[in-house]
């Protein structure tokens, strides 16, 4: 057994390395020619067809919004999966516990001692202060990172997760009673299903006007108000779910 | 300037991996995930370091610290 567990690692290691040789050996084996033309057209017609400044954000949702659909939905299932957990587990997280009193009954003395952590100590004045102070202002960042995604750097993904962080630090700093307003549990359960629910309606859109699943309505016309839209419910949607998920590990979701 | 930065990763992903205190660990990766968002930006991605800094720096490593917070502090072995 004991030397099983030893080899375990070495295994593990081998495996490791041979599943990345498996992976990358078609990279090094083969030196065709890089397929390149995609990557032209869009650096040079990219921007002009989709009005963005930003060609990130002209990409990710006016050429292939379908993608960010799969990333949304990576992302629903991650956080569903850990909210499950947590709310199977049964208990919330960050509770004062304290440890059954059997100190010295198993293998004896003082070093078994359990060390005492009392969660509610975590919530120093200084972190109280600064991060209630610093939330409105990350928020407002995450905001505008998620509404300017087509001009500047950022789009849908890059401001909700900045607006999560805004999210965080409201719980963080929101003295004596926690859970209200933005960081409620229960706000940012539906702020985060309504956002989804938008992202395929405006995916449908396409399909009512003719032009395609997820491709910009209003043929013709610039996608730019499309790539607007799209940022803003999925910013919504990935600040929502990810605070979602912080608050809930807080330990102040009432998980319904 | 990037071979440095690979450097620091690399050292820190090592000592995250060889730290004893998990929260030592959990700080060395938060100190990852800025080295690479400043390594993104350097490679003109500014994109992607926007959210290597919010995930990787802020949110991830809150998730860490309130998961190492709620188990014991303690080596069982």
């Amino acid at each position: 057994m004991n030397a099983q567990a030893k080899r375990a690692p070495v295994a593990a290691a081998v495996l490791s390395i041979l599943v990345a040789a498996a992976i990358l050996w078609p990279l090094v084996a083969f030196d065709g020619p890089w397929p390149r033309e995609l990557g032209a057209y869009l650096e040079s017609r990219g921007l002009e067809e989709s009005g963005a400044r930003n060609l990130v954000s002209a990409i990710y949702l006016g050429y292939r919004a379908y993608d960010t659909l799969g990333e949304t939905i990576v992302l629903l299932v991650a956080v569903s999966g850990a909210i499950g957990m947590i709310a199977a587990a049964g208990t919330t997280l960050a509770i004062d516990y304290s440890y059954p009193a059997k100190d010295g009954a198993v293998d004896g003395g003082e070093a078994e001692k359990p060390i005492r952590r009392k969660a509610k100590k975590n919530r120093t004045d200084l972190i109280e202060v600064v991060t209630g102070k610093l939330g409105p202002v990350v928020l407002l960042f995450g905001f505008y990172v998620m509404l300017f995604g087509h001009v500047s750097p950022g789009g849908g993904f890059q401001g909700g997760v900045v607006v999560a962080s805004g999210i965080v630090f409201l719980a963080l700093g929101s003295k004596g009673k926690p859970g209200g307003g933005l960081s409620s549990a229960s706000t940012l359960a539906k702020l985060e299903a309504a956002g989804f629910a938008a992202l395929i309606a405006g995916g449908f859109l396409g399909l009512a006007s003719g032009t395609g699943f997820f491709a910009p309505p209003l043929a013709g016309t610039s996608p730019l108000g499309f790539i607007i839209a799209l940022n803003t419910v999925i910013g919504l949607k990935v600040g929502a779910g990810i605070g979602f998920l912080c608050v809930a590990m807080l330990g102040e979701a009432d998980y319904d | 300037m990037i071979e440095v930065l690979l450097i620091c990763i690399l050292a820190l992903c090592l000592y995250t991996v060889e730290s004893k205190d998990l929260l030592f660990g959990t700080i060395a990766l938060s100190a990852i995930s800025l080295l690479s968002a400043l390594l993104f930006y350097l490679l003109k991605a500014p994109d992607v370091a926007i959210t290597e800094a919010a995930v990787g720096a802020g949110v991830s490593t809150v998730v860490y610290v309130w998961a190492i917070k709620a188990t014991e502090r303690k080596d069982i072995s």
